[in-house]
Parts: C-alpha cells; structure tokens; sequence
C-alpha cells in the first residue's frame, strides 16, 4: 500500500527588511517556534534535515546548511541542501515527500531561511537576477523585475487584463496581509488598510509593475514538520496529508518559448490565441503563460481526484513576486481558461469572502519573500487553514475559511522555469 | 598605493590568444583582487527589535545591540561564449546571426549549437545571417534598472523576433515610449564600431518610421495608463539629472 505523507506542524521567525539575528539564530527562532506548537518532538523522532535555501552569492557562504544542521544540534542526522531559485522551498517540501513515501525516512525536518538584505537593494536584484540566463538576458537592463514586465505586456495584450486588475491584486493582497501579523507588510505600514488610489500613488518600476505590485526583500526563516502515516499522529490530531505533487519546467529564457517544442501538444491553451498579433511557432505558452505550472497543476489533480479545482479547492496560495503572475496562473493552474485571469479578480472569485479565496497570507507582495522560507511560511498558513486553527496562531483578526478541506499551493524559480504544484487535504 | 600587475596568469598557455580586448579589464580590477573577499573593511553597531514571534511582539521587547560588519566579495569571470562564440564576434562586424536546425528548420535568435525541438535529437545548427530587422514581441518600460544600466532611465527594454527567426532576442529599443506597441516593425542598429564589446548591448532597435499605433495596443488602449507612465517617466528623468547630471528626455537624446 502507497505510504501517505502530511505535514503536521511547522514554526517561523517572521520576514522582515532586516533582523539583527543572524540566519541560523532565525532558523533556532523558527525552530524553537515549532517545538513549542508540537510538544510531542524530540530530536530523536527526527530523521533527516532537507535545507531550502537559495543563495551563496547573498552572504557570501557557501554550504551554509552545515552552519544549520549544527547550531540546531542536529548534526549527524543525514542532511540534504535544496536549491532551484525561488522553488527551492517547494522542491524541498517535494524531496521529502518523494523519500517519506519511499519508506526510507519517516520523519524530515525542513528548515528554511534567506537573509537578502546584507548587501545593497541594487546588489541583491543583481545576485537574484544572476538565476536568469547570464549571457542572453542579464546583460540588457538585468532585472527580474524587467523579464516579468515583459511577460506581463505580452499576456495584458493578448488577454486584455489592465492595470488596474494588476492593482486590485495588489490591494487584495496587501490588505490580507493586514490580518496577518507576521507579515512584513505590517512591520513596514502597520494594519491600515490600502486602497486603488494608493496602488495608483506607488512608484512605477517597470511598466505595467509599481512598488505595490513587487516581492519585497526579506531576511526570515520557517520549519516544516513532515511525517508519515505512522509517525504523524504522534505530532498532531490535524495533519495535513498531501494528495497531489506535481512538477514541471520549461525553457531558461523566457524569449525561447515563441518556439517551444515541447508544450506543442498543448492544443487546447493554443487554441485561444488572439488573431490580430503575428503567428508565432508555438502559440502556447508564447512570453504569456507558464507551462511549467501548467503541466505540473494536471499532474498534481490527476493524482489528487481533482476535476474542478474552483469548485473543489477551499484556499490556495501562490508564488507571485509579480502581481501579473497570480493573474496568469489562474490561468495555468485551471482556475479559468486561457485569457479569463482577470475575470476572476474583477469578480472577487479570489478574496476571502469568494469561492476561491487566494493569497490570504497577503503572499510575496506583503507576507514576505526570504526566497529559501517563502513557500514554507505560506504552507504553514495553509496548515493552520485546514486544521481551523488559525485564530490560535495568527490572532483572533486572522481570515480563517471556514470548514477548509481541501488547498493548494504552488511554487516556482526563474521566470516558471521549474514550478511545483502541491494538494494537501485535511484528515 | 599602488600595486604592480604580476605577469598574466596563462590560462590558456597551450592555445593562442588571436584578439585580446581583455587586457585593460583586467588592469581596472587589480586593485579589487587585492582587496580580497575575507577582510573585514568596518563596522557598526545597531540597536533593533530581537526575537520570534509577531510584529507587536518583537517591538514590545527591550531592543539589543547588533554588530554587523562589512565584507567585500567580488570576482571578475572569465566566461567562453562556447560554440555561439560567432554570433558575438559578429556583432563586432556589425552581423547579425542565427542558426538554423537542418532537420525541423528552426530558426535560433538568439542562436543555439544544438536544436532543441525533442525530435531532432539535439542536432548540430548550422550559423546563417539575419536581416537587421524584426517586430517587437513584447516589452517592458524600465524606471527602475541594474545599476550599470541606471543612467540610462527611463528606457524600455524589448524581446524582438528577428525577421526570419522563431525566437525572440531581447534589446534596448530607441523609441520613444508613447509609440511603442507590440507588432510594431523595427530596424536593428549597432553601436559605433569603436564601442562595441561583441555583447548584447552593442545592438539596439529603431522603430521603422510612419507606423500607426493599433487601437489595440495595451499601452494605448486605456488613456489613464499612458498618463500615469509619463508621469512617472518625468519623475524618472528628475531621478537621473539629480543623481548622475544626465538629462534623457526625449528632446535631448533623440528617443
């Protein structure tokens, strides 16, 4: 019989723009915030450490997971480093589903951290935007800010989406945060809400994308728990079991993907393509859409029975360092079909109150984006959604979705080059 | 002080070096090399929130005192181009160049040695010239860039489909940023022979002249859209004339 896998508690030292503690002090914080909500662990239960964190270049350390294993007294257990750009927090989460489910281990450890701001803001957009291709699209104008933009431009032609979608995704988002009082967004403005006229006020980076509609730099850290079957009721009565993993990648620069051979069985994305731009070799996923996500969404449905994902889903979060990217992934993820994006903002199928509440942790934008953490802060939301228990951890203001069953939760690197979709469902 | 250069080191002492440009970088950063990337050049010490939990709950604690020093790290790379090594060198020529796959017949801009299509079963491309021009596929409006770009704002920043080419390439695009529309048609231009570095940014595109922006054009459509972009491009250019006394308004710089 197939093994099943859950997480079953986690613990975080929130994101901020600066910490005075180092990173493995934050992962301790973390660390001791997840012994605290599972009394039942001891090191002993664990079995092995997989690392999520992203990059050497941003503190100057290379093989900083050793640093980690050790200051957490962990050291002799078998201790694995993950890093695929902004899915290193996914992937690891996926890694260890793959050697839970195998049986070689029962219980994992995922800590995860980044700490961004040690160098200059220019710096670290420099280091991050080095994970592009650094031949080919680096060296003209370098920013993942820029290769989004451009993706966006493409995607707001085709489709029709405005910028002011892109700015109520962002006040959305923004103003979940505020229920969240982890988030760095009420570290930096406190609870107040925001509404289109400040969206309108922030500063423009790279058009269509203002201040508001960015990833923040962050330096943070989180601890996931995963456990089998066996293991897990050890920790907790409400896991979290996983019933879908899916992967997927796709071309490094996202120029290359006007001529993407391999999604060109993808006929039904292709076909709803508008007739007044150019033909081009592969109509899907053009500069516009993010195949990566997309295949990896049917994997992780097929596995997980999931047919209607707006009908069946209960919340979902999603990795959007660009407000444009939650709007297209609706898209990919089959939310809606190709084009329909804006739709579901325009009609509120995606606040709290709609059918699909998506992004209430408030996301990159505004929870947080220590790149190494960002995935594990918002699957402990999820954890917390699903056990109803989130007034208990996040405070009696917090947006817990009623009678939550069933969430998903995407993560990818680069610009959709390597993405992961998860399902987890309530016991 | 002054550091002498030591003989070059030879890296590469058992083939020949046939054009050398390279000399002089490595002159300008000597003196970083010896900086060394473990030194520690200062400090501070700064008083700030400890501590898990929320944001409240960290500030309600007594603040500690946070040493936090400064340490450089910084490495001039020297990176082959690999086998698309011609496509730069014809930059340097004023060329522009693809390759094309001999089995499914695409056509790489920017170029690859292999054909990537599944079924070619990573076939050797064959180099060919482009024509200098293309169509602008998507694009973006920067008021933010990379440092060493940052003199250059506001600029905007495009993918082109070189005419003849399956893929896209992505150039500064000289063109003002009120007509600029996807679809548009544009001619590829090179920087002064003297400047050029065989890099991307030795290129730049020109957009082919009396052409009428579609009523479709996303940057165009919505009114509102393009009068908050030239307000921020306004607050840009103040941005750059303030910080490096580089005036980049269209009058000035022509585009």
């Amino acid at each position: 019989m197939a093994r099943k896998v859950a997480v079953v508690g986690g613990g975080l030292f929130r994101p901020d723009i600066w910490h005075g503690e180092n990173a493995e002090e934050g992962v301790a914080i973390a660390y001791k915030d997840l012994l605290k909500s599972v009394p039942n662990l001891t090191p002993d239960d664990i079995d092995a450490l997989m690392m999520s964190y992203f990059s050497d270049h941003l503190n100057g350390q290379l093989c900083m997971g050793w640093i980690i294993q050790d200051y957490l007294g962990l050291h002799g257990k078998p201790g694995y480093r993950i890093e695929s750009g902004g899915s290193t927090p996914i992937d690891a989460l996926v890694n260890a589903f793959y050697l839970i489910k195998s049986g070689y281990y029962d219980v994992i450890l995922i800590p995860g951290w980044e700490w961004m701001c040690e160098v200059d803001v220019a710096t670290t957009n420099e280091m991050i935007a080095s994970a592009s291709d650094t031949d080919w699209d680096f060296p003209v104008g370098g920013y993942y800010n820029a290769y989004y933009a451009a993706l966006e431009v493409r995607h707001m032609q085709l489709y029709g989406e405005t910028c002011e979608d892109l700015g109520r995704i962002a006040v959305k988002n923004h103003n979940n945060a505020t229920h969240n009082p982890y988030s760095q967004w009420v570290s930096l403005h406190g609870t107040g809400k925001i509404t289109m006229d400040d969206y309108w006020k922030s500063r423009m980076v790279c058009w269509p994308y203002r201040v508001l509609n960015n990833a923040v730099m962050s330096e943070g850290a989180a601890c996931l728990l995963m456990a089998s079957e066996k293991a897990a009721h050890k920790f907790t009565d409400t896991p979290m079991w996983i019933t879908g993993v899916g992967l997927g990648t796709d071309s490094m620069r996202p120029g290359d993907r006007t001529a993407d051979f391999v999604y060109e069985n993808f006929k039904e994305e292709a076909k709803i393509y508008p007739d007044f731009v150019e033909p081009i070799k592969t109509p899907y996923p053009d500069m516009a859409n993010f195949a990566s996500l997309n295949i990896a969404a049917k994997r992780a449905y097929k596995q997980a029975g999931i047919t209607n994902p707006v009908k069946e889903l209960d919340v979902a979060e999603i990795f959007a360092p660009y407000d444009g990217v939650e709007l297209v992934l609706y898209e990919d993820l089959g939310f809606c079909s190709r084009g329909e994006g804006k739709t579901l903002i325009r009609e509120g199928v995606v606040e709290f109150d709609g059918e699909l509440p998506v992004m209430l942790s408030g996301g990159l934008t505004s929870q947080g984006h220590p790149v190494g953490a960002t995935s594990l802060y918002q699957i402990l939301f999820l954890y917390y959604e699903l056990a109803g228990k989130m007034k208990e951890k996040y405070g009696p203001d917090a947006l817990q979705v009623p009678d939550a069953r069933k969430a998903l939760i995407t993560g990818h690197g680069g610009t959709g080059c390597q993405g992961a979709v998860m399902i987890f469902e309530a016991e | 002080m002054v550091i002498k250069r030591e003989k070059t080191e030879k890296k590469y002492m058992h083939y020949p070096t046939v054009e050398d440009k390279s000399t002089e970088a490595h002159k300008e950063w000597e003196p970083w090399v010896h900086k060394g990337l473990w030194a520690i050049k200062g400090y501070q010490v700064v008083r700030g929130p400890s501590g898990g939990g929320t944001v409240e709950e960290a500030l309600k604690r007594k603040p500690k005192d946070f040493m936090v020093i400064d340490r450089a790290s910084a490495a001039l790379y020297s990176h082959s181009y690999g086998l698309v090594s011609p496509f730069f060198r014809g930059l340097l020529d004023g060329k522009l160049k693809g390759t094309k796959c001999p089995k499914c017949g695409t056509v790489y801009c920017p170029p690859r040695a292999h054909c990537w299509n599944p079924k070619c079963a990573v076939a050797e491309t064959e180099w060919l010239d482009l024509p200098l021009k293309g169509v602008i596929h998507t694009f973006t409006i920067q008021c933010l860039a990379a440092s060493p770009f940052a003199n250059m704002l506001p600029f905007s920043m495009g993918y082109v489909k070189v005419e003849g080419a399956d893929t896209t390439l992505p150039m500064f695009l000289h063109i003002d940023p009120k007509e600029i529309f996807i679809g548009q048609k544009v001619e590829i231009k090179f920087a002064p022979k003297e400047k050029r570095k065989g890099e991307l940014m030795d290129l730049y595109a020109v957009a082919v002249p009396s052409q009428k922006v579609p009523e479709w054009s996303c940057l165009h459509k919505n009114p509102r859209d393009m009068e908050m972009l030239q307000e921020s491009m306004k607050k840009t250019l103040e941005w750059v004339k303030k910080r490096y006394g580089i005036d980049n308004s269209p009058e000035v710089r022509g585009w």
